[in-house]
């Protein structure tokens, strides 16, 4: 075990703001501060007290920018995780973790913004980084058409029934349509419609396809004593790993043979379980990112869950979902279901489920898997654990 | 971010395709092959690349059929079939191109022998130069 950071820090506070793509009523950085003014308000810190911020995905707001408004005293630590697309998620807890335990900040907020007006389509921009001439002239032009590519392999060649894909996107909708804040709340979903929904890039249809809101999403982190101090039950930081194994990356897509239909967690999923000395069957509930189905499927195979051969066994709909599941995935609904501002609403959630606040509780939770941006060349992993744990 | 420059470790991929012919690397000292292409080869710590022909022949890696119109395939009429080729005589490196000749219902054959033609693909204002690939049973049927 890691024992210089398991149970180390721990988030105190979260704040959210989400609106349907291209409605939000607020600048992006307008957005972003009200977010993390709710996440200081959260915990019952003054906003002009946190030092730190660490981003993902290529964020635009520059933490720096936001001293006026936050006023903050002084800037201590600013990080942005490499890579376009959602890889970085949980990553930007090691930094923001790796801050506070060597004394170079004290309060760091781990944050996304995306309002379309400020930074276009996120789909744009994350190809943006990735595209190259090999890609365009195959016509290979967004990450569902990369994501596909993946998929087909999963399902053609290792013989990963694609009804996984479904019962994932199933249990997203479930809890989804249970929650409030979701884009999909008090909508089931329906088998029928899900096939008829238009093909976007074989196999995934509309509804394989996380769809974007403006927003942004704020997580206050502290150190472990810090957060005892503060109004809220501390989350903590159990462990953390991002990157990638040799024959993953980005290799015009000649990653390993048998890499190329997984979520790319290997090496990183391999030194979660190593660095918390858990495993799978220790996690109650995961909130699992996912850009698309098939990737949610591959996630879960990724940090053992199942394998390629017992996939059809674990994943499905009755032992995905809360209170009940085996182990409940994506419990506010996911990128599909509750909305998608770049990924945020993932940690967002594996914070509140361990809170008792989800809209779909897991009782006693203690341990929640936070895994983010599988497909992408560089993709990391989180587990977050109540004072039990500790 | 798409632009080339004649210093790219692509460059003389780009080169020979423009010439109609598929050309891929090794490493100018142990001959592995690389795809994409390095500066430095790790598995024996040298310099340099070979160029070498290649047929265009291979078997397909992996497939999606794009039916969504994405902004960038203004020149792709929808839908249509990019396809992940292997490429067995330049040990199985792939190559990202575009299937042609099938039904838009047919499923893609994972592991079926292709062959290919050079052709252009439009991306803005640019004409890329891409492989077109098809089945190679159809050659057998054709004949
Ligand atoms: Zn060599």
């Amino acid at each position: 075990m890691n024992k210089a950071l398991f149970g180390k820090t721990a988030v105190a506070g979260v704040g959210v703001q989400q609106f349907k793509r291209g409605t939000a009523p607020y600048s992006e950085r307008e957005c972003l501060v009200r977010a993390i003014i709710q996440a200081c308000e959260d915990a019952g810190l003054d906003p002009a007290d946190v030092d730190g911020f660490v981003s993902y995905g290529d964020d635009k707001n520059e933490p720096v920018r936001l001293m006026s408004d936050l006023g903050t005293k002084e800037l201590n630590w600013t990080q942005t995780v490499f890579g376009g697309g959602g890889g970085g998620i949980a990553a930007a807890f090691g930094s923001a973790a790796g801050a506070i335990l060597t004394g170079q900040a004290k309060a760091v907020i781990v944050f996304r913004a995306l309002v379309q007006d400020a930074s276009g389509r996120l789909s744009a921009a994350v190809m943006a980084h990735h595209l190259n001439p090999h890609m365009a002239a195959a016509g290979l032009v967004a990450p569902a058409q990369v994501c596909a590519l993946r998929a087909q392999r999963l399902f053609g060649y290792h013989g990963v029934p694609a009804e996984t894909a479904e019962a994932f996107l199933q249990a997203c909708y479930y809890h989804g349509s249970r929650n409030p804040a979701a884009v999909a709340y008090g909508s089931e979903f329906d088998h029928d419609a899900y096939m008829a929904s238009r093909m976007i890039a074989e196999p995934f249809h509309l509804f394989d396809c996380s769809r974007e809101n403006d927003g942004a999403g704020a997580l206050l982190l502290v150190s472990a004593e810090h957060a005892r101090d503060l109004r809220r039950p501390p989350v903590h930081l159990l462990g953390v790993t991002q990157g990638a194994e040799k024959g993953w990356g980005d290799l015009l897509e000649n990653d390993d043979a048998d890499l190329y239909a997984s979520g790319g967690f290997g090496s990183v999923a391999r030194r979660l379980w190593e660095q918390t000395d858990l495993t799978p069957t220790d996690i109650d509930v995961a909130q699992i990112y996912e850009n698309f189905s098939a990737q949610g499927v591959t996630s879960l195979i990724d940090h053992g869950f199942c394998t390629y051969e017992s996939a059809s066994e674990f994943i499905r709909f009755e032992n995905l979902i809360a209170p009940s599941g085996q182990l409940p995935v994506n419990t506010h609904g996911g990128n599909t279901a509750q909305g998608f501002i770049h990924g945020i609403g993932i940690a967002l959630e594996a914070v509140q489920c361990l809170r008792g606040e989800s809209a779909n509780p897991v009782p006693d939770a203690k341990t929640c898997l936070l895994a983010g941006g599988p497909g992408a060349p560089i993709v990391s992993s989180a587990i977050f654990g109540t004072a039990a744990m500790v | 971010m798409i632009e080339a420059s004649p210093k790219d470790l692509d460059a003389p991929y780009w080169a020979a395709l423009e010439q109609g012919r598929l050309n891929l690397p090794t490493c100018k000292n142990c001959g592995v092959w690389h795809w994409p292409p390095v500066s430095r080869c790790a598995e024996c710590d040298s310099w340099g690349l070979d160029w070498h022909d290649i047929p265009l022949e291979g078997e397909i890696f992996s497939w999606t059929r794009t039916w969504h119109p994405f902004g960038g395939t203004e020149g792709l009429e929808k839908p249509f079939v990019t396809v992940v080729v292997a490429i067995p005589a330049a040990g199985n490196r792939r190559l990202m191109g575009l299937l042609e000749g099938v039904a838009d219902t047919a499923p893609v054959p994972i592991g079926a022998a292709v062959k290919g033609r050079v052709s252009h693909t439009r991306y803005g204002e640019t004409e890329i130069p891409t492989i077109l690939w098809h089945l190679a049973a159809r050659d057998g049927d054709a004949q």
